[in-house]
């Protein structure tokens, strides 16, 4: 290869300057005579930040040396509100009532066609009602585009934070709408911002359409027979129901300019606030949802999401017009909620 | 000499160096390659027919899918096609926003373009996590205001998405504060070192004419040495009021290329340094208010006509066709795009060097199989 002529100069030569700012060539350097400087150089570079890596973490974005690596199991990245995962459905912390109204908006806009709805109607005009039968969406197939959030008129559908999805079991992550139904609080708790901004107006739309919902349609799954019978009001569950909703991270911060000690500071005293809060909640409504009953929140999304190997994943037989029972309860709920059942339907037949 | 028989090998579609599932059938003689042939497909996911099929809206989300490295320059682009079909202005801000996500996703590309590359020149590891480093704090910012560290989706038609929170303002600017320090520790890493030089000085040579010629674009072509940048040659957004050089090479070879990425990254800061400035004086909101409901988007309907814009990607000029018949769907959608112009010079550039040489030149061209096969 013959060689080709170069600048061996630094060139800042403007060519052609046009608007603001003009042309660079940029400056080629020469292998020099004295082998090795260059490797020697850059593994300078390469030592120093991998003795910077032992005594401090990368704090935030200027820093550039230091340990910047999340050691995922044990720690976790903070997530920002706006992040993206699955799509949610809410309902009210202490109705029940789900905010869905089966517009099919989101049906429509969802680009890969995941979303299936089924419009809930009365049973006993026959008239279609504003809630959602049956609510299915396709986890396997949805790309987090976040679209049916955006559009969705009641803020009904919410994008998750949970990314935990992996499973052997693929016609799993089919999600019924028990599965899918997260509490207002839990929202709160991963996007307190983005919730504020829409809140009002969304409880609003909410008030107004549970008075055109006969009975216990547009009610969760799992909180029919569990709850007042009193018309949603905003931030319904409080704070102590949010701060238990509140997805576990193990470490308070990372990435933040704290100390280990200060972590576990902060650690402690959440887990106190965490415990004193649910107290109240759980003797005023007699368990508003799964998250406020004890479970962290983690674990309720893990089993709402069909991970955990239960049958109660698979969408249960329509029996009646009520959904299936839902999945996280005890035993003893589950056959106080079949005595209610049962007495519904004999009331029904009976008319 | 001696005449020896030619020896046809192919390389990949399975070759992680391929950067993706990309097929090379080189005729070799000896070691030295006397004919190349890039053979491309294997990643075809009907992305222009699925445009027609989807609305305008719907098909922001798998621009995003092109090239995957600057998701936020593929909305750029077919948001301003759109927007030129439609006449919807942006206002002042949002083209300010646009400008920040296009200019971060532009470092984003180039510290990891010249990782893989280095990558594929044997220096494993450290000097991909040194752009990799970099790359994942400039994701961090899009997670923040897409939603998602990769598939952005946050362009919207007349502006963008979200607003930008005054905490991510803080936080373009702290990483505008720590990067020349990147940009000098990168430098010094790789720039003098010996081993490099030797493999990629006059490799892969690309001339002025040839170049000219085969219509390459973007770093390729810049560093054949032709100032040609499409934020320059034909100012879109509001790219006329910032100041910013372009770095051209001399010779066209690889080293030419990877110089010109890195210095720019730092006109790309540069960029950045002034739209950070000039933003708050920025008028108007982050989206047109007209648009701003996503129903108002998805229903969009365009008057029936055709449209081409293009912007400066990472990868060249990134240009997108649109004919409307009036109907809230594309009649026709076509994609310039930039890795598959650059990579039909490809045989040329590898044309007697040798077997070890094809993948370090195939890596300065910086491809995205994402975006070759759409």
């Amino acid at each position: 290869m013959t060689a080709t002529p170069e600048q061996t100069t630094a060139t800042q030569t403007a060519l052609q300057p046009v608007g603001g700012g003009g042309v660079v060539v940029v400056e080629r350097k020469q292998p020099g005579q004295s082998y090795g400087q260059g490797i020697a150089k850059g593994m300078a570079v390469v030592i120093r930040h991998f003795a910077k890596s032992f005594t401090s973490r990368i704090d935030d974005k200027s820093d550039q040396a230091g340990m910047f690596t999340v050691e995922y199991p044990e720690e976790r990245m903070e997530l920002p509100e706006a992040y993206r995962n699955m799509p949610v459905l809410l309902y009210d912390d202490k109705t029940g009532q789900e905010l869905c109204t089966s517009c099919f908006q989101c049906e429509r806009i969802c680009p890969p066609k995941v979303i299936h709805i089924t419009q809930a109607k009365d049973p006993n005009t026959g008239k279609a009602v504003p809630a959602a039968e049956e609510f299915i969406i396709e986890y396997d197939s949805c790309m987090s585009c976040g679209l049916c959030h955006e559009i969705c008129p009641f803020d009904a559908i919410k994008m998750d934070h949970f990314y935990e999805l992996s499973t052997h079991d693929h016609l799993a992550m089919d999600q019924n709408k028990a599965a899918l139904d997260r509490p207002i609080s839990y929202y709160q708790a991963i996007a307190p911002n983005l919730w504020a901004a829409v809140e009002a107006n969304a409880m609003k739309k909410l008030q107004n359409n549970v008075k055109r919902r006969p009975g216990n349609i547009g009610v969760a799954p799992h909180m029919i027979g569990k709850t007042q019978k009193a018309l949603p009001t905003a931030a319904a569950a409080g704070a102590g129901a949010a701060a238990a909703a509140r997805p576990k991270t193990p470490v308070a911060a990372i990435g933040k300019n704290m100390s280990p000690e200060k972590v576990a500071r902060l650690e402690a005293i959440r887990a106190a606030k965490r415990g004193g809060a649910t107290m109240p909640g759980e003797s005023e409504i007699v368990a508003p949802s799964p998250v406020a009953s004890g479970e962290s929140g983690l674990h309720v999304a893990e089993s709402q999401a069909g991970l955990a190997p239960s049958p109660a994943t698979t969408p249960a037989p329509a029996t009646g017009p009520v959904a299936a029972v839902g999945q996280s309860m005890s035993d003893e709920k589950k056959a106080r909620l079949e005595a209610i059942r049962a007495a519904k339907r004999a009331q029904g037949g009976g008319q | 000499m001696l005449k020896t028989e030619e020896l046809q090998i192919n390389i990949g579609p399975q070759h992680p160096s391929t950067h993706g599932v990309f097929r090379l059938m080189a005729t070799v003689d000896g070691e030295t390659v006397v004919h190349l042939e890039p053979v491309f497909g294997y990643l075809h996911r009907n992305h222009e027919q699925l445009g027609e099929i989807w609305t305008y809206l719907q098909t922001i989300t798998i621009t995003d899918r092109l090239d995957y490295f600057n998701s936020m320059i593929n909305e750029h682009g077919y948001c301003m096609t759109v927007e030129k079909l439609a006449s919807i202005e942006v206002p002042e801000r949002a083209e300010y926003i646009r400008v920040i996500m296009s200019e971060l996703s532009r470092i984003l590309n180039h510290a990891a373009a010249i990782g893989f590359w280095l990558q594929d020149m044997g220096s494993w590891g450290t000097t991909l996590m040194f752009g990799f480093r970099q790359r994942e704090m400039i994701m961090d910012i899009f997670e923040s205001v897409g939603g998602s560290r990769m598939m952005c989706n946050y362009m919207r038609f007349g502006g963008v998405a979200r607003d930008l929170t005054p905490n991510l303002v803080e936080q373009i600017n702290l990483f505008l504060e720590g990067f020349p320090q990147f940009i000098d520790d990168f430098e010094r890493l790789m720039m003098e070192n010996e081993i490099l030089l030797a493999r990629s000085r006059n490799v892969g040579v690309l001339p002025k004419e040839l170049a000219a010629a085969y219509s390459v674009t973007g770093p390729v072509i810049r560093g054949s040495g032709i100032p040609y940048d499409i934020r320059r040659a034909e100012p879109y957004s509001i790219y006329d009021r910032f100041a910013f050089d372009i770095p051209v090479g001399s010779v066209g070879d690889v080293y030419d290329r990877f110089l010109v990425r890195m210095e720019e990254m730092r006109q790309s800061h540069r960029i950045l340094r002034q739209a950070m400035e000039q933003l708050p004086q920025a008028s108007g909101s982050y989206i047109n208010q007209a648009y701003k409901a996503a129903s108002k988007q998805q229903g969009l309907r365009l008057p029936a006509g055709e449209a081409y814009c293009r912007v400066e990607s990472p990868k060249g000029e990134l240009g997108y066709y649109i004919v409307s018949n009036g109907g809230n769907s594309a009649y026709r959608y076509g994609i310039r795009a930039p890795s598959l112009i650059n990579l039909t010079a490809l045989n040329d550039m590898c044309r007697g060097y040798t077997v070890a040489d094809i993948v370090v030149i195939l890596g300065s061209i910086d491809i995205v199989m994402g975006e070759v096969d759409r």
